[in-house]
């Protein structure tokens, strides 16, 4: 049958258009995929998306941009050990670098999520979907499933680097034991991550089919409460005067971070995670002695909220983000 | 058709058989005060079929429960022998929707998507890239199918719209408004393609149109509702005998011509700025002819009416009602 469409006349083929030719229909007698694999392929295709793949250049720039500073820290740590033998590594893979990776997947979640599923909203593609053999669900799950599996790669790939590099420089099975019990639950919250932010980014980017607003929906919320809760914690850790011998931060400080997901997954780290991040300064307020620093954890005793917290805001924007696809016309 | 032994199970109600379409009882209601379907009951057999009616008739609401994405407020639906309610997924394997308004995304080209929505459809990857060369090529895109659609006319917009139709190879198509937005030249070409489907590719068409002059030019059956209710179900053939109406224009003397009209028997109404006569016998022709040469007017058009919805929409349309319906408009 692929000769019919050699068999064209070229002159037909550059200038008529209009122009239909008898080349026979076939039916088609092969495999037909299930709902399964339909949701699968179109996983794939949404991960492919939010990295640029089968688009132009131009759609690839900023994944690209972003990949490769998310990965200059394990770069940099590799080199450092390597330059400086006596050196540990400089940063750990439990909260990577705390600025740069909520910094990073701010602007490639604010930027690619809506590259997902606004296009589709916006040319009102959803109801060729709807008339395939999937469901109504189907859509939003395989958009979730893709864009997590991208913001995975965008997590876990420089850890695995930071691993690799790591693992190369240290000696003795013991160390290599260690780095990778430190590697492992930082997985874990990089998986935290990549879950979260994904459905918070489709479920606010989901809200309109226009790319800038559907951006605008999704980097000014994180962006705002992320500086809000990093400002109100610190404001309340310089403020604190510590009484006694307590060694846990301010409430406010310990509470703020509830408010975006950044620092509900710091929070959750913090908890979670072995080693105390933040150093409280106590100097007892009469300004004559050096002081005393203090190792403490950010979430302090609210460690537990901020599982909790990080379950309802998982949830909510799964939850959301379904009912967007419920409601969205069929027209 | 092969799906039909093999009917979903189904409570109480159960699909004939032969009909790819049957509809029985059928209303759909939205909130307490609209009403799209009411009591609709109707088979549409295998062949090309006209879905007739005005906007907001009801057409597109029975495509949509057709294909299992709205649920009926009561009564039942079967499309290839599987209950609406129950088979949703088997039905969308086997029938492929062209909707009605725009729905493809500007940036990516005809090949990409259409092998995309092939994919959608359960295909493999490599049937799916197959398909989708091979039902462009069908509609009549060949080098422009490598083209962002956002550079596309109308016209090969609604061609993709078809081929993404198609790409599923299904047993049944379902085109809303195939012709939406097109010249007449991309009208007449689209109304060619979707025959030319029906008759060599052997799908089932189902084509809902408000302009019976496209589904007369088309299909061997018609399917006419109004308000959500079903007016006619019957052969094209059988409908376009009905009526036959008589539209002729004169530069002047239109009175005139008017009286000379009753004076000989017939009954003329002015029609915007023309005269329409019924034609009772086939005699009324000549008697117009000799009307308008007696008066010697200058005749301008003399042309068979094609039947308009609102005609279609009474059992026996007198030219007072069209006049006054037409009017309106």
């Amino acid at each position: 049958m692929s000769s019919d469409a050699a068999g064209v006349p070229p002159a037909v083929l550059a200038g008529r258009t209009g122009v239909i030719h008898d080349i026979g229909y076939r039916q088609y007698g092969g495999q037909r995929l299930g709902r399964p694999q339909i949701v699968r392929a179109l996983a794939l295709d949404s991960l492919r998306t939010a990295f640029g793949l089968g688009r132009g250049v131009k759609a690839k720039i900023f994944p690209a941009l972003l990949f490769a500073l998310m990965c200059l820290p394990a770069v940099v740590s590799i080199a450092a050990m390597a330059l400086n033998p006596g050196n540990g590594q400089l940063i750990s893979y439990d909260t990577y670098q705390s600025t740069l990776r909520p910094l990073v997947l701010l602007v490639f979640v604010a930027l690619q999520a809506p590259n997902l599923v606004s296009g589709d909203l916006r040319s009102h593609t959803l109801p060729l979907y709807f008339a395939r053999p999937i469901s109504r669900s189907d859509y939003p799950i395989a958009k979730l499933i893709g864009f997590t599996m991208a913001c995975l790669a965008l997590i876990e790939v420089p850890l695995l680097i930071l691993w690799v590099g790591t693992i190369s420089q240290v000696h003795g099975a013991r160390a290599v034991w260690h780095q990778t019990t430190e590697f492992g639950p930082g997985l874990l919250y990089g998986a935290a991550w990549a879950v979260l932010l994904a459905s918070v980014g489709l479920v606010l980017a989901s809200a309109t089919g226009k790319r800038v607003f559907a951006i605008c929906a999704v980097a000014i919320p994180l962006f705002v409460t992320w500086v809000l809760a990093t400002v109100l914690s610190h404001v309340a850790l310089h403020t604190f005067q510590p009484v006694g011998s307590g060694a846990e931060p301010p409430a406010l400080a310990s509470l703020a971070g509830l408010i975006n997901p950044f620092t509900v997954l710091n929070g959750l780290t913090d908890w979670l995670g072995s080693a105390p991040k933040i150093t409280i300064f106590r100097n007892f307020g009469n300004g004559d002695g050096p002081g005393q620093l203090h190792q403490a954890h950010l979430v302090g005793h609210f460690g537990p909220l901020y599982g909790v917290m990080f379950a309802v805001m998982l949830v909510a924007a799964i939850g959301g983000l379904l009912a967007r696809y419920r409601k969205v016309g069929i027209a | 058709m092969t799906g039909v032994a093999t009917a979903t199970a189904v409570q109480e109600w159960r699909p004939a058989g032969e009909a790819v379409i049957e509809a029985e009882s059928l209303t759909m209601r939205y909130g307490a005060t609209v009403t799209a379907l009411d009591q609709l009951t109707v088979r549409v057999k295998p062949g090309v079929t006209g879905l007739i009616g005005a906007n907001g008739a009801g057409k597109s609401t029975l495509i949509k429960i057709l294909l299992g994405l709205l649920e009926p407020t009561a009564g039942h639906a079967a499309v290839l022998g599987h209950d609406c309610a129950t088979g949703g997924f088997e039905i969308r394997t086997q029938t492929g929707y062209m909707p009605e308004h725009d729905c493809l995304p500007p940036d990516v080209s005809a090949t990409e998507f259409v092998t995309h929505l092939g994919r959608m459809s359960g295909l493999p990857a490599t049937s799916a890239r197959e398909r989708a060369a091979d039902s462009l090529r069908h509609v009549g895109l060949y080098e422009e199918r490598y083209r962002q659609i956002g550079t596309y006319s109308t016209g090969m917009k609604q061609r993709v719209k078809l081929a993404q139709a198609l790409v599923g190879d299904p047993r049944l198509l379902l085109l809303d408004e195939p012709t939406n937005g097109l010249d007449p030249a991309g009208r007449n070409q689209m109304l060619e393609l979707v025959a030319r489907i029906g008759s060599e590719f052997g799908i089932s068409i189902v084509v809902a149109s408000h302009l019976l002059g496209e589904i007369e030019q088309i299909c061997d059956h018609l399917v006419a509702i109004e308000a959500g209710r079903l007016l006619r179900a019957d052969t094209i053939s059988s409908v376009t005998q009905a009526s036959s109406v008589l539209l002729v224009e004169v530069d002047e003397g239109l009175a005139e011509l008017r009286a000379e009209l009753a004076r000989r028997g017939l009954a003329p109404v002015e029609y915007q700025r023309g005269l329409l006569i019924e034609l009772a016998e086939p005699q009324a022709y000549d008697t117009i002819r000799d009307a308008v040469a007696d008066l010697g007017l200058p005749l301008t058009r003399m042309e068979q009416r094609r039947h308009r919805i609102e005609e279609l929409f009474r059992a026996d349309p007198t030219l007072t009602e069209m006049t006054g319906a037409t009017s309106v408009q």
